[in-house]
C-alpha cells in the first residue's frame, strides 16, 4: 500500500468491519458502565435510581472482594508456574527422538479438547471425591485417611484441575518453539564442553524465552477470568476460600440478583485485568521484541 | 598436536552406505581439505571425525589415542559451523568465552583469551554486540573466534564461508589461511569449493560417494590426476575430454587437456568460436563443432579477440595432455 490514494481507499473499506468490532465491544461495555451507577436489583423491581459510586464503595469494601483479589492471583500465579514448568519439561522429553512420539504428543495434548466444565466435573467426581474418587481408592490400597481436595484444599485443587487443562497448550507452544531450535547450535555447545544441562540451561531456555513470554500472556488473559471450573466443583467456597473476581461478579448479580454491584464488579475485574496486562508487557513484552 | 588416523572408517544410516570403508592420515599442522560435489560424504566424514555421529565401524586416533567412542567434548576438536551456530542470545564476548565457561576457566584468564582472540580477528569492536548485529563475515570471525580460543589439536571447517558474499569469501579464504600460517594447527577444511580447495590447502582429499578418489597436494593433483573424476574436478574451468577417433591416436579410451594447454592460432584442431568470455587477464572460448567434442574450452592469455561464428585453429600441447583408459583410469 504505497501510495496515498490506495491507503485512503484501504481505510474506506475497513471501516465497516471497525465501526462493527466497535459497537460490538463498546455497546456492552457502556451497558454495563451504566448499570454499575444504578441501583439496581432484581428482588426489587421497580425505579432504578442513579446512587453515583455506591456499588463501587459496596462492592470494594466487601471483605469478599479482597479475598477474590488474592484468590485471581494466587490461581493465574499458580497456574502458570505449573504450566510454564511442566510445559518446558514436557517439551524437553517430548523433542528427543523416541519411539511412539506421535501417539505420546496426541495424549499429551488431549485434555485441551474436553471442556472446562466436564474436565472439572470429572476431576470433582472421579478422582476428588472422597468417598469414590480415584485418589480415595488409592489412599485406601496404601492405608491412610482419604483426603478431601475440594473441601480442605479448595484453591489449590482448582489450580491443579485448570492446570492440567493449560498444559497440553503451553506443552505445545513450547514443543514448537523448541523444534525451531537450530540444531546445529546445540552440536556446537557440545563440541563446547557443555553438559546436558548446560545445553539446556543456555541454549535451549535462552531459545524458548521469547515461547514462554506468548504462554504466560494469552494464559494471563485466559485464566484472570476462569469460572466454570470454581461454579462446578466448589461453587466458589466452603465461603470464599475458592472465590475469584469473575467468581464474586456472578455471585452478586445472579446469585444475590444485585446487577448494580455485579456491574461495578465487572468495570472493577476490567481495570484490574488491564492493570495485569500493562504490567506484564512492562515486564516481559520486551521479550517480543525481534 | 594433532595427528588424526582414520582406520577403515565406515558409516551407514540405516541401509544406506554413506562412507564405506576409508583410511586416512592427517598429519600434525597440516591444512587437509575434502572436496567434492554435493552429498559425497563430507559433511559426514567431518562429523565422524567431531563425534557428532558415531561411526557404524572402524577406529579413529587422535594423535596416536583411540577418539572412537570419546565423546565430542573429549577429542579436543573445534568445529566451525556452515551456519556459524553462534549462540543468538549472547553477546560476541559471551560466544567467544563459552566454550572456556564450559571448561570451567577462571574469569581473568576467560578476559585475556576471549581479547587475544578478538584481536586476532578484529573483533574488539564488536565485542558487546550480538550476533545479530554483525554482519556475514564478522559473524563467521566470532564462529572462528569461538574456535580458537579453546586452543584444539585440529579445527574442522564445515563450508565455512558458503553463506558469504563472492568479495567476502576471498577475504575469508586468505584470513583463515593466514590463521594456519599463524597457529600452524591442524585443519580440516570440507568444501565443494575447488577453487577454495586449491588456494588453501597443504592436501586435498578429493571425495565421490564416500570414496576417496585421490590424496595429494594441489598441484600433484592439477599434473597427475589419478583418473577422469579428479581430472574433471580440479582445475577451472573443467579439462576438455575427447573421446573416439583422437583419442584412439593417442592409445587411448579418452584423452583429457586443460583449456590453458591449448594454443590459439596454428594447429591439427579447427572450431568456430561460440561464446567468448573476457577476463582481461585472460579470454576464455568455447569452441564448437571441432568434430572432437561437444565444445573446448580453451584459454587465450590477455585480450584476444574472436568474433563469435569466427573459425580458428588450436593446438593441443601434447606434453600437456592426459591419456584415459576404458575404467577413466589415467595412463601414465
Ligand atoms: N542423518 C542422516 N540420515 C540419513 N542420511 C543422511 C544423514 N546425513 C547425511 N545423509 C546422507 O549422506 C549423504 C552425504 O551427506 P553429506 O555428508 O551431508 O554430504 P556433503 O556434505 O558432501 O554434501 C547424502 O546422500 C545424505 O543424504
Ligand atoms: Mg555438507
Amino acid at each position: 500500500m504505497a501510495t496515498q490514494h490506495s491507503r485512503a481507499a484501504a481505510r474506506f473499506m475497513i471501516a465497516p468491519s471497525v465501526v462493527l468490532l466497535l459497537a460490538w465491544m463498546l455497546i456492552p461495555l457502556g451497558m454495563t458502565i451504566y448499570f454499575s451507577f444504578l441501583r439496581y436489583n432484581l428482588l426489587m423491581p421497580g425505579a432504578n435510581p442513579f446512587v453515583g459510586w455506591e456499588n463501587y464503595s459496596y462492592f470494594l469494601t466487601d471483605p469478599a472482594f479482597q479475598t477474590a483479589i488474592v484468590n485471581t492471583l494466587l490461581l493465574v500465579g499458580g497456574v502458570l508456574v505449573i504450566t510454564i514448568a511442566g510445559g518446558i519439561a514436557l517439551a524437553v522429553l517430548l523433542d528427543q527422538p523416541m519411539w511412539g512420539t506421535g501417539i505420546v504428543r496426541i495424549m499429551v495434548i488431549s485434555p485441551f479438547f474436553v471442556m472446562p466444565t466436564v474436565s472439572a466435573l470429572v476431576w470433582k467426581n472421579m478422582f476428588m471425591n472422597p468417598v469414590n474418587g480415584l485418589f480415595a481408592y488409592l489412599a485406601d490400597v496404601i492405608g491412610v485417611q482419604p483426603y478431601d481436595f475440594l473441601t480442605q484444599a479448595p484453591l489449590a485443587s482448582i489450580i491443579g484441575i485448570v492446570s492440567w487443562q493449560w498444559l497440553p497448550f503451553a506443552t505445545l507452544i513450547l514443543l514448537t518453539a523448541m523444534q525451531s531450535l537450530d540444531s546445529e547450535q546445540l552440536e556446537a555447545a557440545e563440541m563446547d564442553g557443555a553438559s546436558a544441562w548446560s545445553r539446556f540451561y543456555h541454549i535451549k531456555l535462552p531459545h524458548l524465552a521469547r515461547a514462554i513470554t506468548v504462554v504466560v500472556l494469552i494464559q494471563t488473559i485466559f485464566l484472570l477470568s476462569i469460572f466454570a471450573e470454581i461454579l462446578v466443583t466448589t461453587n466458589g467456597g466452603p465461603g470464599t476460600a475458592s472465590t475469584n473476581l469473575t467468581y464474586l461478579v456472578y455471585a452478586e448479580s445472579l446469585l444475590r440478583f444485585d446487577v448494580g454491584t455485579g456491574s461495578a464488579g465487572g468495570v472493577v475485574a476490567i481495570i484490574l485485568a488491564n492493570i495485569v496486562a500493562i504490567f506484564l508487557m512492562r515486564m516481559i513484552g520486551k521479550n517480543l521484541d525481534a | 598436536m594433532g595427528r588424526i588416523t582414520l582406520e577403515k572408517v565406515r558409516k551407514s544410516f540405516g541401509e544406506t552406505q554413506v562412507i564405506p570403508p576409508l583410511d586416512l592420515t592427517i598429519e600434525d599442522g597440516e591444512f587437509v581439505v575434502f572436496v567434492g560435489p554435493s552429498g559425497c560424504g563430507k559433511s559426514t566424514l567431518l562429523r565422524l571425525i567431531a563425534g557428532l555421529e558415531d561411526v557404524s565401524g572402524g577406529e579413529i586416533r587422535i594423535d596416536g589415542r583411540p577418539a572412537t567412542d570419546l565423546p565430542p567434548a573429549k577429542r579436543g576438536l573445534a568445529m566451525v559451523f556452515q551456519s556459524y551456530a553462534l549462540y543468538p542470545h549472547m553477546t560476541v564476548r559471551k560466544n567467544i568465552a563459552f566454550p572456556l565457561k564450559m571448561a570451567g576457566m577462571s574469569e581473568d584468564e576467560k578476559k585475556s583469551r576471549v581479547e587475544r582472540a578478538a584481536d586476532v580477528l578484529n573483533l574488539t569492536d564488536f565485542l558487546d554486540r550480538r550476533p545479530g548485529q554483525l554482519s556475514g563475515g564478522q559473524r563467521q570471525r566470532v564462529a572462528i573466534g569461538r574456535a580458537i580460543v579453546r586452543e584444539p589439536a585440529a579445527f574442522l571447517f564445515d563450508e565455512p564461508l558458503s553463506n558469504l558474499d563472492a568479495a567476502l569469501r576471498v577475504g575469508m579464504r586468505l584470513e583463515i589461511s593466514e590463521l594456519h600460517e599463524r597457529l600452524k594447527t591442524t585443519m580440516i577444511y570440507v568444501t565443494h569449493d575447488q577453487v577454495e580447495a586449491m588456494t588453501m590447502a597443504d592436501k586435498i582429499v578429493v571425495l565421490r560417494k564416500g570414496n576417496i578418489e585421490q590424496v595429494g597436494s594441489p598441484l600433484d593433483l592439477y599434473r597427475n590426476p589419478r583418473n577422469r573424476f579428479v581430472a574433471e574436478f580440479i582445475g577451472s574451468p573443467k579439462m576438455n575430454i575427447v573421446e573416439g577417433a583422437e583419442a584412439g591416436r593417442h592409445d587411448a579410451h579418452a584423452i583429457g587437456i586443460r583449456p590453458e594447454h591449448i594454443d590459439v592460432g596454428e594447429g591439427p584442431w579447427e572450431g568456430k568460436v561460440g561464446v567468448s568470455e573476457h577476463l582481461g587477464s585472460d579470454t576464455f572460448f568455447h569452441v564448437h563443432e571441432t568434430g572432437l567434442a561437444d565444445v573446448l574450452t580453451v584459454r587465450a592469455p590477455g585480450e584476444v579477440n574472436h568474433r563469435a561464428g569466427d573459425k580458428i585453429r588450436l593446438s593441443p600441447q601434447l606434453d600437456k595432455l592426459h591419456r584415459f583408459d576404458r575404467d577413466g583410469l589415467r595412463i601414465t
